[in-house]
């Protein structure tokens, strides 16, 4: 409140706007010791201390997330987890009692998936929200089920069935969803990303993605070629083994180009939706990842933990956040002090560690 | 922030104004994890945060002389890490090597016999149903013929004739095939029967059959696979999405080479039997080779399809078969 509020000057002077980058502080090195204790107490205790682990986990990552000197926090109990993770399995269980016992139900247990599917992952998101916090003030998610169903069923089945050319659309439903649904200490984010910002996003995934394919196209047309040949020196068998091997290597290749292709999607059209996210209609979100650094990370993490049988991953997994929360930013409009005063003392009077955390994490 | 023995008291500096104060009973401590700050929440929902670990652990220490801050202890940085992760490697190895065969043989044993006929039934009927399996057009004399000598086939057995059922159907989709369900019926097409060269070679694949069905092969395959997903849903935790669904593509390769196992055991176990029986042990060896030369091979759809018919397998067959019979 150092502010005169007779000023005439405009709000939105530059000088009043602070861009506070985002920032992680997390090692390696720390989190190497973190990790290998949550899997060697999971495989002693049979899977029950995973629902610690995870706690241990998320509050590592959450804890070395940091805006303007202050962690994020989050606040999961390991109970809930687990009985989360118990009413999963117990699920997949009977799931797979039904499936096998009565095939012909399986149909109908599919569509019944189907339609509770939008409501675990609106939970999900509400529960995840909920248990994170920042300067003692929570997250909280006010998304609805038809708007799960639209963003998470709808929209990807739409990108599905036109072969990704309607991409955009779901991802522009799914974040306006996640991301727009989002209340921090009762004030609202606001995400609309603009569709034709996105298609600036997906054109190149898609080129990759034509190339990869009549690239795969003409290779597979000769070994079929080849093998389809009269003169063939090799036998029946040994063709029919060539045959389901190469059409093998034909579907392993559709998803890697697919993924790779995702890659560079993914990093454009997340900079396209928080360029376009809005806290409390004052503090503007953005994002500056560059794709080809993204896709460079995310494959170069996948390799050297497949090579080191997994050891590497907490060193990945620290460098992908520590790039990601570089990229990120938030332009504070005015004093952050002041303006957290205000959201505690208007917001939802209960301290971030007192709020009960109803419901339960399902891991979606 | 003073911590004295009854009162937590946070202030700002020595001599400014108490912000927080409470008595350590009724004050909570986060855990300690790696640098992270560590918030000590009052009872008035106040939250002291600092990044001062190390005074907080050691004031916790002198207070409750609590053994708080074990698992952080274990996570630091430490030669012992590298034990850690030897450990987790040599456990793992133990879990998928042992201890999932054992809850294999622990659920296949639990598994009520109901519920193995419901299986069969369900998955016969659902064939029937979608038209895969048709009525047999094989002349009933010759029907009659390779289930008498099937019955006799079955005597031999230590589960007995009513352990095993033989069904004959016909089929368009599949061709020449067999195929065991879990509650004993032996399902055999017409196809297969036109394309034996002899009578051996028709009761060599059922005891192939009826192998699978004395070791419950079906039901392992079903239990292994949810065994396999389990431990890969519980125990590998944070290995990232990549690596995650490799996972599950190794498994399903997995599953390929267990069920390649299954049939060579099924092999020995058509051999023994069929040698037991009286018959021509390497009968089936014959039958692959027909089927090998039959052109609906070529098109991968039939069930041999999942166990290529290499010409090692049947050199197994053979060799297996001139070996005197075991005990």
């Amino acid at each position: 409140m150092n502010r005169t509020e007779n000023n005439a000057a405009p709000v939105d002077k530059p000088e009043d706007i602070r861009p506070e980058p985002f920032q992680f502080t997390g090692t390696g090195r720390e989190y190497f010791g973190i990790w290998i204790v949550n899997i060697l107490l999971t495989i002693v205790t049979f899977g029950i201390y995973s629902a610690w682990a995870k706690v241990r986990r998320q509050r590592y990552f959450y804890g070395n997330t940091r805006l303007a000197g202050h962690a994020f926090d989050y606040h999961a109990r390991p109970k809930q987890i687990l009985i989360g993770r118990i009413i999963v399995l117990a699920g997949l269980f009977t799931y797979n009692i039904v499936v096998n016992l009565f095939p012909l139900a399986s149909l109908a247990l599919l569509l019944l998936l189907f339609l509770i599917l939008p409501w675990l992952i609106m939970r999900g998101l509400r529960f995840n929200a909920r248990v994170t916090s920042y300067r003692t003030v929570r997250l909280d998610f006010h998304g609805r089920y038809w708007g799960a169903a639209k963003a998470y069923i709808a929209g990807p089945l739409l990108a599905a069935v036109t072969l990704g050319i309607l991409a955009p659309l779901a991802t522009r439903w799914a974040w306006r969803y996640s991301l727009g649904n989002l209340r921090y200490g009762g004030r609202p984010v606001a995400c609309d990303p603009n569709l034709k910002s996105l298609y600036g996003q997906w054109w190149l995934s898609a080129l990759i993605v034509l190339i990869g394919f009549v690239l795969l196209g003409g290779f597979s047309m000769s070994i079929y070629g080849f093998l389809g040949w009269e003169d063939s020196l090799m036998t029946k068998n040994e063709i029919r083994i060539a045959i389901l091997s190469t059409t093998y290597l034909f579907m392993l290749s559709i998803i890697l180009i697919y993924a790779f292709a995702g890659l560079f999607y993914r990093a454009g059209t997340r900079n396209i939706a928080l360029n376009a996210a809005i806290l409390d209609e004052r503090h503007h979100f953005s994002s500056a990842l560059s794709r080809r650094r993204y896709a460079w990370i995310a494959i170069s993490n996948l390799l050297a933990t497949l090579f080191t049988l997994g050891l590497a991953r907490p060193w990945a997994a620290v460098r992908m956040a520590r790039y990601v929360a570089a990229a990120t930013t938030i332009r504070i409009d005015g004093s952050l002090d002041d303006y957290l005063n205000q959201v505690t003392e208007t917001g939802p009077a209960i301290s971030a560690e007192y709020l009960d955390m109803e419901g339960f994490d399902f891991g979606f | 922030m003073r911590m004295t023995v009854k009162t937590v008291i946070v202030t700002a500096d020595e001599d400014a104004a108490e912000l927080a104060a409470g008595s350590p009973e009724n004050v909570t401590v986060s855990d300690r994890i790696g640098a992270i700050p560590r918030h000590i929440l009052f009872e008035d929902g106040s939250v002291f945060e600092t990044d001062d670990n190390d005074a907080v652990d050691d004031w916790l220490a002198s207070r409750f002389c609590s053994r708080t801050g074990i698992l952080h202890r274990l996570e630091r940085f430490h030669p012992r890490l590298a034990l850690f992760a030897l450990l987790v490697v040599v456990l793992f190895a133990g879990l998928y090597r042992y201890a999932l065969p054992a809850a294999v043989e622990l659920a296949v044993a639990a598994t009520p016999p109901d519920a193995t006929r419901l299986l069969g039934q369900s998955v016969l009927s659902s064939l029937d149903h979608s038209s895969v399996l048709t009525p047999s057009t094989l002349p009933q004399e010759r029907q009659d013929a390779i289930a008498g000598q099937f019955r006799d086939l079955t005597r031999k057995t230590p589960q007995g004739e009513d352990a095993f059922t033989l069904l004959f159907r016909g089929g368009e989709h599949i061709g020449p095939n067999a195929f065991a369900l879990p509650d004993g019926s032996i399902v055999l097409t017409d196809a297969l029967v036109g394309l034996a060269p002899d009578d051996d070679a028709v009761l060599g694949v059922l005891a192939h059959e009826m192998g699978h069905v004395a070791g419950n092969h079906s039901l392992r395959s079903l239990y292994r696979a949810a065994g396999a997903t389990t431990l890969i849903l519980f125990i590998s935790g944070d290995v990232g999405s990549g690596i995650h669904d490799i996972l599950v593509q190794g498994t399903g390769l997995a599953a390929l080479s267990y069920s390649r196992e299954q049939e060579s055991e099924a092999d020995r176990y058509s051999v023994t039997l069929m040698t037991k029986a009286g018959r021509d042990p390497a009968g089936l060896a014959r039958m692959l080779e027909s089927l090998d030369r039959h052109p609906h091979a070529e098109d991968g759809t039939d069930f041999f399809s999942s166990h290529p018919a290499t010409p090692a397998r049947i050199e197994a067959i053979r060799r297996h078969a001139a070996q005197p019979p075991e005990g």
